[in-house]
């Protein structure tokens, strides 16, 4: 039998039982649409969480910091591992070797060395002072580690530094008066500062050094570190840490104190920082928690798909009771169409495509009706979580439902299964059904 | 001699029914050449029917074979049989089983979806034999539409559609007024007399003024005409 003239014959015999179709088909409509809105409200809550998460740093980043160990494992008399209790773990340096390690990693786009001020971190800005994180960074602009500024660039530069947006907050007036009014956050942009930095020696004298510094740049609020970071170039910074420690740092031997990663996938990013932790450093990335909320979100597609699927599973039950029914009724059918020539393998595929025919036009109504309702309510509730968004703070979300493409195709594929199962053993009683007996039937 | 079509030697069909054996069919011998027109005659429960199907490969017997145009039955697994079916055999029922969803054209048709027949020459040879059962302007009627002697009419059309070895006929016109019945009678007759081989399968007396061959059943055992018009004198008129 050719393939056209099957699907014409199912959906010919389908079309003459139009209402006990269409009410079997029902129950796979709402299971269908069942799957289709609720694993659609667990992706949309998903990227939900997503879009907030993202504030808490490039997601694919990872900061990988040294392992300072007791030194080199010794070896114990007798040789071999000596075993016994927890080894010390051994020392990794972040030299600049130990940077080409970790760039050799695929997936690894580039890795930054970055290294903290040690010698304080008081600026003062005309009669005001206020406290930051000062960080040397190897890049010439910070638009490489994802910044983006607001005024000015994300350019470094000698006698610059570009500050995150916060540091305004910090400043204070030292001679305030108790009861006296606030400065306001002075905008520092192109504004020369003063940053402070001292040391002390061996009997406890302070020596103060005064650095005149312009802002030639203000970051955008990233909601992470960066937004109370002054970064300034590396070898700045070094230069100073050197005059507070009066001695020279070699990077080739002592290491930096944390070098940024750039993964290219955020797929990746698990994976590079498992390796980077393998070969002896430590990495953190907010993936990692990241990841343990879309685990969580992925249990709620389940069980949320769950749901639907018991739904179906309902459906599924009424399709075998109408192919059961119909091939009853039409017992001498079968008799006719095996005695003009029909193979059991014909009839098998005519009532199988009879009952996954039912299952995919319910899941037809289904996937628009679940699509059609997802949209229904994601405009009802972006009205609503922006307004609380506007009461909580926080950005408002842009979708509250989300039907992603390989769902309606899943779900049609599911349905569709659902029936043929359904009708197997049905259809299996109608294909071996003796000619004769199904002939006589009354 | 000719060679016969038909060849069948001790076979016998047996029903379990409960603790009963019942013996629908209890050693036939017959044959049956080409071109012939038999007509099996016999009171009701006799085995008309069973005989039939057997010959057309819709059921196996208990013992005994059938040999159609020299192929055993007996050797032929249920796919082989449907191919059979398909290919040599041209069934009528007494009570039609035209499938009622469809047109008249429609349903002579159908046998040919199983054979990969295009939709065009399907459409085309059920058109033709439509005209000639003389039923071409009834062509999108549907079997309700239809008078029973039409319906019938259809049938045979049907019946005719794969041009088989044999058209079986069961009891063909016992669902038919005498006017039609006897319309049908004719129609199976011009198909003999076109060449076809024809086994009607009756309990009316009428039918045999078209047979070449005729075989009497009693019991599921074939008899003779004298010893059939000697029982049958009891049991015919009920
Ligand atoms: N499926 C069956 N189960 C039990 N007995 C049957 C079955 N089919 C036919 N019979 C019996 O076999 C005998 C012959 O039946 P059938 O061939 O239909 O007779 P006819 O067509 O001559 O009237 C009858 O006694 C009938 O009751
Ligand atoms: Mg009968």
């Amino acid at each position: 039998m050719k393939f056209f003239d099957l699907l014409r014959l199912i959906f010919g015999n389908l079309n003459r039982r139009k209402g006990r179709v269409a009410l079997t088909a029902i129950g796979v409509v709402i299971g269908t649409a069942a799957v289709v809105i609720l694993v659609s409200l667990a992706i949309g809550l998903q990227m939900n969480a997503n879009e907030q998460l993202y504030g808490i740093g490039d997601l694919t980043q990872i900061q990988v910091s040294p392992t300072y160990g007791e030194g080199p494992v010794v070896v114990g008399p007798g040789g071999g591992g000596g075993g016994g209790g927890g080894a010390p773990p051994q020392q990794k340096l972040l030299t600049n070797l130990a940077l080409e390690e970790i760039r050799a990693i695929p997936g690894v786009e580039w890795v930054v060395p970055r290294e903290f001020l040690m010698a304080g971190g008081m600026v003062k800005y005309q009669r005001l002072e206020g406290w930051a994180n000062i960080i040397g960074v190897d890049v010439d602009d910070l638009a490489l580690l994802g910044l983006e500024a607001t005024q000015g660039s994300t350019a470094l530069g000698r006698g610059v530094v570009v500050m995150g947006p916060m540091i305004a907050n910090n400043f204070y007036d030292p001679r305030q008066r108790p009861g006296q009014e606030p400065p306001p956050p002075p905008d520092l942009y192109d504004q020369q500062i003063q940053m402070i930095v001292s040391k002390w020696d061996a009997q406890g004298n302070e020596t103060r050094k005064n650095i005149s510094l312009r802002v030639s740049g203000v970051l955008k609020e990233a909601r992470g570190e960066s937004d109370w970071t002054i970064y300034m170039p590396l070898d700045q910074v070094k230069a100073l840490n050197e005059w507070a420690m009066n001695r020279r740092i070699n990077y080739n031997k002592d290491g930096y104190s944390m070098a940024v990663v750039k993964v290219a996938n955020v797929d990746q990013v698990l994976d590079v920082a498992d390796q980077i932790t393998q070969l002896g450093y430590q990495a953190y990335t907010p993936q990692s928690f990241v990841q343990g909320i879309n685990n969580f979100y992925v249990i709620l597609q389940v069980i949320f798909g769950g749901v639907g699927a018991i739904a179906l599973l309902v459906a599924a039950i009424g399709i075998a009771n109408t192919m059961a029914m119909s091939i009853l009724e039409r017992t001498r059918e079968i008799g006719l169409m095996k005695a003009v020539g029909a193979t059991n393998r014909d009839v098998l595929a005519i009532f199988l495509g009879e009952a996954s025919g039912i299952g995919f036009l319910g899941g037809l109504g289904g996937v628009l009706i679940g699509w059609l309702a997802g949209q229904a309510i994601n405009v009802i509730a972006i009205v609503y979580l922006a307004g609380q968004a506007n009461q909580q703070g926080g950005p408002p979300p842009s979708v509250a439902v989300y039907t992603p493409l390989w769902l309606p195709v899943f779900a049609l594929v599911f349905s569709t299964l659902i029936g043929m199962i359904s009708g197997l053993y049905p259809a299996l009683r109608a294909a071996t059904m003796i000619p004769v007996m199904a002939l006589k039937y009354e | 001699m000719t060679k016969s079509l038909v060849r069948v030697a001790g076979l016998k069909k047996y029903y379990q029914m409960g603790g009963t054996v019942v013996r629908a069919l209890d050693g036939i011998d017959l044959e049956i050449k080409p071109g012939t027109f038999t007509v099996v005659m016999g009171p009701s429960g006799s085995g008309k029917s069973t005989l039939l199907y057997l010959l057309g490969g819709l059921d196996r017997g208990t013992s005994g074979e059938i040999w159609v145009d020299g192929q055993s039955l007996n050797d032929m697994d249920e796919n082989s049989l449907a191919l059979f079916r398909r290919r040599s055999m041209g069934f009528v029922f007494q009570s039609f089983n035209l499938i009622p969803s469809m047109t008249a054209l429609q349903n002579v048709a159908f046998p040919m979806q199983f054979a990969g027949v295009t939709s065009a020459r399907r459409e085309m040879q059920a058109r033709n034999l439509l005209a000639q059962v003389g039923l071409e302007d009834r062509a999108e009627h549907r079997p309700t539409e239809l008078s029973g002697g039409q319906q019938q009419r259809v049938a045979i059309a049907r019946a005719l559609v794969n041009d088989p070895d044999l058209i079986l006929a069961d009891e063909p016109t016992g669902n038919l007024d005498t006017a039609s019945g006897a319309a049908i009678m004719q129609l199976l007759s011009d198909l003999h007399l076109a060449g076809k081989t024809v086994l009607v399968v009756s309990h009316d007396p009428r039918m045999t003024r078209f047979a070449t061959d005729k075989i009497f059943l009693l019991d599921g055992r074939v008899v003779s005409e004298e010893e059939y018009q000697s029982a049958s004198l009891g049991t015919m008129d009920l």
